[in-house]
């Protein structure tokens, strides 16, 4: 089982969401404005008068198979639109509930 | 869910609920009436009292001190005028702008009430008059007749005056100058008196002759038949037969002593159109009538009452006041149709995109429809005020949707699919959207509250426009991101790709002006000392212009109507009058080819009651009214306008000798109180000191330049005959002055002695002197008259006639006397004349107990100006005020109050340049200013603060901004500028009233723009900078 954080341009929140339906993964959480800026490049997204934009996150744990899936899907995302700023994480569940 | 998330989840509703407001829309605009002006009512009242016998100065001292004494403690009134002539009192009672005419003339009822009783008891009820705009005709037709002529009266009253009453609307249809049938009995003094017969006598055995009585009723058999006396006179030579007298056993009939002829009256004024012979129908409308749906009426039944009418009678429309506001109300939505085109292409321009350029569009119409329903439920009318202000409101309205519109599509370049680019990029601008609508609406509502004439004018402005940009960004927020959602194709860049290729260039250029703006810029920041010396030495050396623009109160326009009055020397018979008025008229028609009809009215019609306050004064008054050809026509031919036409008047005029008094106006169609001129009244009790005074200052004021037709009010002493009776003579006889007094008036005036009845119609049968036996003062001296002792007595006995010099009128105000001397302009400024009439003024020698004071249109001049000033400090202080909040800064919302000052530099230079006067309508188009202009400075410095809030250091973020922020100022402002260029260099009908305001916002935006744009950066970085070392010195000391 993997954990995947995926950190998105606010305006991606649809896409990111049938991404996560066409791969059928069913269970995740959903932060719909959180703020934060890149390590290296982009806007920062603030949600103040100086950095309006704001962030979308999602954090959901799948089989390592979808995972990969939704990775190469994300990342494919990103591409078309990279100045949205789109960013995931994967990292290892330890125990599911 | 937010509103402009659930517009753009919800497109169905959406695009629904914005048709139903257009459908309303429309549906308001269908049942809005046209009109010139929003509805103002001169709030005045008139209470008329007659005291027949009374002179001038006897109706002053008895009726109208005391009616004005009473009356003066009548709450809200401004002003109070009276008129005190023979007969007759007249006092005009003027209240404040807005105030209730119901209500006032309860308290005037209220006043009257209790002064009643102290009147004289000859006089009568003091009458109410309400005085309107309304009682203006709206229509004035003619008609000319052959052998008609005669029975013409008969004629229009039955069949044009009364279907034309019957049209909705419609207040009174007034006939002018027709003939009216009377039956004369012209009698012989030397004959009566032969006989010892009395006019009264005479009068007496007719109305005893002409009488059909019922003489009850009585049962033959089994039926009960009516008796009656027929008595009336059949035929009016009836009367002729009619035994008056026995004397010596011999039968007199009235033939023996008088002539007896059925005739018409003599006329004591005369019409005549084109040169005809004709007569004159005044249409008056009913008190808030809508003039141009009456006027339509009119014309479409006009040629179905014609063909009842004999052929040689001919009806024509002489002067319709709607074709002058339909005239105007058309050329002026021409030019809200350009305003809208050049708004569109403007934004077309800008953007590049033709789908984001209809979303722009559409917001256009969406916004102005809720200006039509405002209208509606307000009772408003699509008048010159209503429209201009949407022409004003298209270029605001695209604003909010332009930047919601550019956000959006920024997010749309960086990837986004439209539907979400449409919700974020929406929640990112909305609020500064939100804000400065508010700034808008920090101008706007405090001009709804403004008083007196500016504030009937400003109101619909006001209204219409903080509507219809309320609206509008409400369908910024929420339909325009709908439509992005839905029209928008996610496309990175614009491809110049088909038709795009056209805006490759414009791009190119645009890229091009980008960069030269950051270099200016660059250099204005670095040298900003220089930058803002040099800005504030422009807006001083622009205040000193403002002593080379001539001030105005409402300007003038074109209405292609000439009003003129001439009138001979007092006592000049009808005859003399009309030989005067047809030379005239010959020589103008030959001079004037403009000129495309003439009507003439000489002399004053006695029976014309209310409108003889208006109209003529007596048989030696000429009004000419002359109706030039349409404007359009006039232009096309290389004509001259009214105000040239009617200089030649004025000319042709002075060259004729008989004339004492004359003036000649051009302002028609808006109602009176358009007329612009100066008016210098002079207040004194005593009539020569002031009559004096007024005649040298009449002169003097004939040689200021630009006046013209200056008049006095006060007339000529008038000569009258005077029966003086000496009442101990009287009295021996056992007459009193009274009955004496009647006997001479049935002498010389006549008694109407009955009625004769012909097919329902009545018409009077006045006994009389004839005509040769009253042409003297020995005629008036030989009238014989009996007591009651039957002992003939001849005037010269017990009076005596003679000639004396009265004033024959007594004008006061605010109850002390007046005389006005009054100067039309032409070709000159309100206020330069009125400054140079004060230094006249200034020079008289004014005995103690005289007044000399400005008045008339310079007095209301100073007084709206005023008001518009106090209001223009309310206002900046509000915008003031919403914009510190804006920016929870002083400092701030100062910088961009600077751009307001340039705008006015702007507005005094374009008016300087085209040569338009300072007026009332142009100082709101300056007020406009404050809130169009600081939104470009509003623009900057938020953009500014927003680029030093993402860590650029102070020049940095004041040139990114700047350059970033080039596009949206120049696209705002532009739209505008464009926008108004239609209304500014209209020249259709009545364009001189708002193309002032045009000129202004154009002139205030294009320089404001320009040094906004370099002042307002270095002025952020001026008053940045200090606060940038004083934050670094704090630092410092905290390390």
């Amino acid at each position: 089982m993997k954990a995947v954080f995926i950190v998105y341009g606010q305006s991606l929140t649809q896409p990111v969401g049938q991404l996560l339906d066409k791969l059928n993964i069913r269970g995740f959480t959903r932060w719909e404005e959180v703020h934060g800026r890149g390590s290296h490049q982009g806007e920062p997204h603030y949600g103040t008068h100086a950095w309006p934009s704001q962030n979308g996150s999602i954090l959901s744990m799948m089989d390592d198979q979808k995972a990969e899936d939704l990775i190469f899907g994300l990342k494919r995302l990103n591409q078309q639109a990279e100045q949205q700023g789109l960013r995931a994480f994967v990292w290892e569940a330890e125990s599911v509930v | 869910m937010k509103i402009y998330e659930t517009a753009v989840r919800k497109p169905v509703s959406t695009i629904l609920l914005f048709i139903g407001v257009i459908v309303l829309g429309v549906f308001s605009l269908n049942r809005l009436s046209i009109d010139l002006y929003p509805e103002m009512e001169i709030p005045m009242l008139s209470v008329i009292t007659s005291y027949p016998g009374a002179g001038a100065a006897d109706i002053e001292q008895n009726i109208t001190r005391r009616l004005e004494d009473n009356l003066n403690t009548v709450s809200n009134l401004k002003k109070i005028t009276s008129r005190s002539q023979d007969n007759m009192s007249v006092v005009i009672l003027q209240f404040e702008w807005g105030s209730s005419l119901d209500e006032a003339s309860n308290d005037v009822r209220d006043a009257l009430g209790r002064i009643e009783r102290y009147l004289p008891e000859g006089a009568d009820k003091p009458m109410i008059i309400k005085f309107s705009t309304s009682m203006m005709p709206v229509m004035y037709l003619y008609a000319t007749a052959e052998e008609s002529y005669n029975g013409l009266y008969k004629l229009l009253d039955e069949k044009i005056a009364n279907p034309l009453n019957r049209i909705e609307g419609v207040g009174a249809v007034i006939i002018s100058g027709s003939p009216v049938r009377e039956v004369q009995v012209n009698v012989d003094p030397k004959k009566i008196e032969a006989y010892s017969l009395t006019i009264e006598q005479i009068g007496q055995v007719i109305a005893q002759e002409n009488n059909n009585i019922p003489a009850g009723s009585m049962d033959i058999g089994s039926e009960r038949l009516a008796i009656r006396v027929e008595g009336e006179f059949s035929e009016s030579s009836d009367i002729g037969n009619v035994v008056i007298a026995n004397y010596g056993g011999r039968e007199i009939r009235i033939s023996d002593v008088a002539t007896v002829t059925d005739t018409v009256r003599k006329k004591t004024v005369e019409e005549t159109i084109n040169g005809e012979r004709g007569v004159r129908v005044i249409v008056q409308k009913q008190s808030g009538a809508n003039t141009v749906a009456i006027a339509e009426a009119i014309q479409k039944q006009l040629p179905e009452l014609m063909k009842t009418l004999p052929p040689d009678v001919h009806i024509g429309v002489l002067f319709d006041t709607s074709t002058y506001i339909t005239g105007s109300i058309n050329s002026l939505t021409e030019t809200v149709m350009y305003a809208f085109i050049f708004v569109v292409l403007v934004v077309l321009f800008f953007t590049g995109r033709w789908r984001a350029t209809i979303i722009i569009a559409l917001t256009i119409p969406v916004s102005l429809v809720t200006g039509f329903i405002y209208l509606m439920f307000f009772n408003g009318t699509i008048n010159i005020i209503s429209l201009s202000s949407l022409s004003i409101a298209i270029c605001l309205v695209v604003d909010d949707a332009i930047v919601v519109l550019e956000n959006i599509v920024k997010h749309i370049e960086r990837g986004a699919r439209p539907r979400d680019a449409a919700i974020y990029g929406t929640n990112e601008v909305w609020l500064a959207v939100v804000a400065t609508t508010f700034t808008l609406l920090a101008v706007f509502l405090p001009l709804t509250m403004v008083g007196g004439l500016p504030g009937i004018m400003f109101k619909q402005l006001a209204w219409i426009i903080s509507i219809v940009t309320t609206f509008s960004t409400v369908a910024a927020i929420t339909l325009t991101p709908m439509l992005t959602a839905r029209m928008l194709q996610f496309r990175p860049k614009q491809t110049y790709k088909g038709m795009g290729i056209i805006f490759k260039p414009i791009d190119k250029f645009l890229n091009g002006l980008d960069n030269l703006y950051a270099r200016l810029l660059t250099w204005a920041v670095r040298h900003r000392t220089v930058t803002i010396t040099g800005a504030i030495l422009i807006f001083v050396s622009s205040i000193m212009l403002l002593s080379v623009v001539p001030t105005d109160f409402l300007p003038n326009s074109d209405s292609g109507q000439i009003n003129a009055t001439v009138e001979l020397p007092v006592g000049a018979n009808l005859e003399q009058t009309k030989a005067v008025a047809y030379r005239l008229e010959k020589t103008l028609i030959e001079k004037c080819p403009e000129i495309k009809r003439i009507s003439i009215s000489c002399g004053a019609d006695d029976r014309a009651g209310f409108a003889a306050l208006f109209g003529n004064s007596g048989s030696n008054a000429i009004s000419y009214m002359i109706m030039l050809h349409d404007l359009q026509e006039r232009k096309k031919n290389h004509q001259r306008g009214v105000e040239e036409v009617a200089e030649v008047m004025r000319q042709e005029i002075a060259k004729l000798p008989e004339v004492v008094k004359s003036a000649v106006s051009t302002d028609g169609g808006g109602g009176g109180m358009m007329g612009g001129g100066v008016e210098v009244k002079v207040f004194g009790y005593d009539f020569d000191q002031t009559t004096a005074i007024a005649k040298e200052l009449a002169d003097r004021m004939r040689t200021i330049e630009g006046t013209r037709d200056v008049t006095i009010s006060r007339e000529e002493m008038k000569m009258e005959l005077q029966v003086d009776f000496d009442r101990d003579k009287l009295a021996k006889f056992g007459i009193n002055t009274a009955t004496a007094a009647t006997f001479v008036r049935n002498r010389i005036n006549g008694l109407t002695a009955s009625l004769y009845r012909e097919a329902g119609e009545e018409y009077d049968i006045v006994v009389r002197y004839d005509e040769p036996f009253r042409e003297s003062i020995e005629d008036i001296q030989n009238i014989v008259f009996y007591n009651n002792q039957g002992r003939a007595i001849r005037l010269s006995e017990v009076a005596n006639v003679v000639e004396h010099f009265n004033p024959p009128r007594i004008d006061r105000e605010d109850r002390q006397r007046v005389v006005t001397v009054s100067a039309a302009l032409s070709g000159a400024a309100l206020g330069t004349v009125a400054a140079a009439a004060q230094i006249e003024i200034d020079q008289l020698d004014i005995p103690p107990g005289v007044d000399v004071v400005m008045s008339g249109s310079v007095k209301d001049q100073q007084e709206a100006f005023t008001d518009l000033l106090t209001l223009l400090a309310l206002i900046v202080l509000l915008v003031y005020i919403v914009m510190a909040t804006q920016f929870e800064s002083f400092k701030l919302p100062f910088i961009i109050m600077l751009s307001v000052l340039f705008a006015f530099t702007g507005v005094f230079l374009a008016l300087w340049i085209t040569g338009t006067s300072l007026s009332m309508i142009a100082m709101i188009g300056a007020i406009m200013l404050v809130g169009i202009v600081v939104k470009n400075g509003i623009i900057i410095v938020d953009f500014t603060n927003l680029q030093r809030e993402r860590g650029l250091s102070l020049n940095q973020a004041v040139i990114t901004a700047g350059k970033s922020r080039l596009r949206p100022v120049l696209m705002t402002s532009v739209t505008t500028i464009l926008g108004m260029i239609p209304l500014a260099v209209s020249s259709g009908e009545g364009a001189e009233i708002w193309s002032p305001m045009a000129i202004s916002v154009i002139g205030g935006l294009t320089f404001s723009t320009l040094l906004t744009l370099l002042v307002v950066p270095a002025m952020y970085s001026a008053f940045n900078a200090g606060k940038i070392r004083v934050e670094r010195a704090a630092n410092r000391i905290d390390v």
